[in-house]
């Protein structure tokens, strides 16, 4: 398998602190990856830069090959990476299906000549709308499109919200927590829905929750104040001595 | 296959996407309550309104859509009526053409000072184009005297089309109410559109538009010259209505007058913009007759307004319809 995406010296300082210090990674295309550690240790901050939301202070990231360290986040979209947010991020004011507009026309080329995209009616569009409801269908939400996204309840936002980022369909799946605030019964439906669309990406998960997902994965990176300190299979990884010392704080 | 089914018997049974009403029969209502209206408040007035009506309706897409307050969108509606009010003037005296140079002008200012703006955001996308508004006041009411005539403003003269004199009623009046219709045409069709989702969606995370691919700025960019050339737009009928103007057109102050229009109506609704804007000026026109400081009651209005009532009265409207048809929520 070639590998998706490559970090070579990747740093992220924000003053004197070191968010994200010298990351070296490589994810293999089609494999599923999870990255723990406790909360501040740069988990969120190398999502960041994978995605373009800052740029690194030092080091390349490289996409399938290609120097993409200072694209745009809409330009990494384009080339084919999508992330979802930690706090979800959607559009409260608008109703379901009209959140996912946007998602599903950005890659529709008929929707690139002005007309279409400025003057063309949604709710008569037939075309858009099956779009829309059949990647709400995809997350159990057809029944809800026209509710306001804000009168969801908050698992079915964290739905919506990856919805909206598969909707892109990207090469590249960056899932910033997802089980994060869900119930028992939501998180056992999100683990379905990720098991059920895991073969069409390649993904990178951020996890608190490792027990959950721990099946899921291929390959875990572990970080610890901003480093890579391991990384490996799952059922290798998680029993190493410096693992637990520094993610459960336990001490043999 | 299965989702796909499962969707589509979604989409066509229980949650099938309303239709809003046809624009044509919209339209039409609008063009009647207008015209009866103007006899019992006369059709010059019922001018003053429309004409009013499409600056509300200007401000209100990047207002109330796109949910970016701006002291600055007088600067757009004075450019428009400086430019036609010269134009005609110094090229030709055809009042269509005027109003076509007064738009263009316009919308050619919004994209130079749309580039620097639509960077910001919040108090400061508010306070830059409030900035700029300023830097063409003193232009157009100092720098420029000899050309503008400065303070004292200057008289406009419109030509005819052809045989026809436009700036005589009734003709005028259907002219202004045909314009108001456009705009109201065009802001429907546009805010209906893929495109209306997106200046809704800047209204409320525009970090998310970046991470769906799309270029945030780009789209503030065009919602903010379209929403500056139907203001320009405003104004060039402004001054073939009085044939005369004055910086005043200009000022920075006057823009609380279409801020306060939005809230009345409910801001981030076309209606609301028309209601807001023709309520506005019956107040503006009729309370200053019996209150001398008219503006107090404005105030005080205005305070109810924010507290008891954030969607305006067309958002109050469609809430208490909703309840007592039983579909509300």
């Amino acid at each position: 398998m070639s590998q998706i995406i490559t970090t070579v010296g990747l740093s992220k300082h924000f003053g004197s602190l070191k968010a994200v210090n010298n990351v070296n990674i490589a994810i293999k295309e089609g494999s599923i990856n999870g990255v723990i550690g406790p909360n501040g240790s740069g988990k969120t901050t190398l999502f960041n830069l994978l995605s373009g939301y800052f740029l690194p202070t030092e080091g390349t990231i490289y996409f399938q090959g290609e120097d993409i360290t200072h694209l745009t986040p809409q330009n990494r979209v384009v080339k084919g990476i999508g992330r979802s947010f930690q706090l979800v991020s959607i559009f409260p004011q608008l109703k379901v299906y009209e959140n996912m507009v946007l998602s599903v026309i950005r890659f529709l080329k008929r929707y690139k000549t002005g007309s279409r995209f400025y003057l063309s009616r949604i709710d008569a569009n037939k075309e858009i709308l099956n779009d829309c409801m059949q990647c709400l269908g995809m997350v159990g939400l057809e029944d809800k499109a026209q509710l306001r996204s804000g009168e969801l309840s908050y698992g079915d936002q964290r739905l919506l919200e990856i919805a909206l980022t598969v909707a892109l369909k990207p090469r590249l799946l960056l899932l910033d927590e997802p089980l994060a605030g869900l119930g028992d019964v939501e998180i056992s439906f999100m683990l379905e829905l990720l098991q059920r669309i895991k073969k069409d990406f390649t993904m990178v998960i951020v996890e608190h929750k490792i027990t959950k997902i721990e099946d899921f994965i291929d390959e875990l990176f572990v970080m610890s104040q901003g480093f890579v300190i391991c990384q490996g299979k799952p059922s290798e990884v998680l029993y190493t001595p410096e693992v637990r010392k520094c993610y459960w704080g336990e001490v043999d | 296959m299965e989702i796909k089914r499962l969707a589509n018997a979604a989409l066509f049974k229980n949650t099938e996407i309303k239709s809003s009403p046809r624009i044509l029969v919209e339209l039409i209502i609008i063009a009647v309550v207008f015209i009866l209206l103007s006899f019992f408040l006369g059709k010059p007035r019922m001018t003053d309104f429309m004409i009013f009506g499409i600056a509300v309706l200007s401000y209100d897409l990047i207002y109330g859509y796109m949910g970016h307050l701006t002291i600055g969108h007088m600067l757009y509606f004075g450019t428009g009526t400086y430019s036609a009010t010269l134009f005609m003037k110094l090229v030709s005296p055809n009042p269509l053409l005027g109003i076509i140079a007064g738009i263009l002008a316009g919308a050619l200012l919004a994209a130079i000072v749309g580039s620097l703006v639509v960077r910001t955001k919040g108090a400061t996308f508010a306070l830059v184009n409030m900035a700029f508004n300023y830097v063409g006041f003193f232009l157009v009411a100092y720098a420029w005297a000899d050309v503008t005539g400065g303070e004292d403003g200057m008289a406009s003269f419109t030509g005819t089309v052809g045989p026809v004199n436009l700036q005589q009623h009734p003709l005028w009046f259907y002219f202004v109410l045909s314009c108001l219709l456009l705009s109201f045409f065009l802001l429907k069709k546009i805010t209906a559109s893929p495109f209306g989702v997106m200046v809704k969606a800047i209204k409320h995370n525009e970090t998310r538009i970046k991470f769906l691919g799309y270029n945030v700025h780009y789209y503030k960019l065009v919602t903010f010259v379209i929403a500056s050339a139907l203001a320009a737009f405003a104004g060039t009928l402004t001054t073939i209505n009085y044939g005369y103007i004055a910086p005043d057109y200009l000022s920075p102050l006057r823009n609380e007058e279409l801020i306060f229009a939005n809230l009345i109506g409910g801001a981030g609704n076309i209606y609301g913009a028309l209601l807001g804007g023709t309520l506005y000026m019956v107040m503006k026109d009729y309370l200053s007759i019996y209150v001398a400081r008219w503006e107090l009651v404005l105030g005080i209005l205005l305070v109810v307004i924010s507290l008891k009532f954030r969607t305006g009265l067309v958002g109050f409207l469609k809430k208490h319809i909703q309840l007592r048809s039983g579909s509300g929520r």
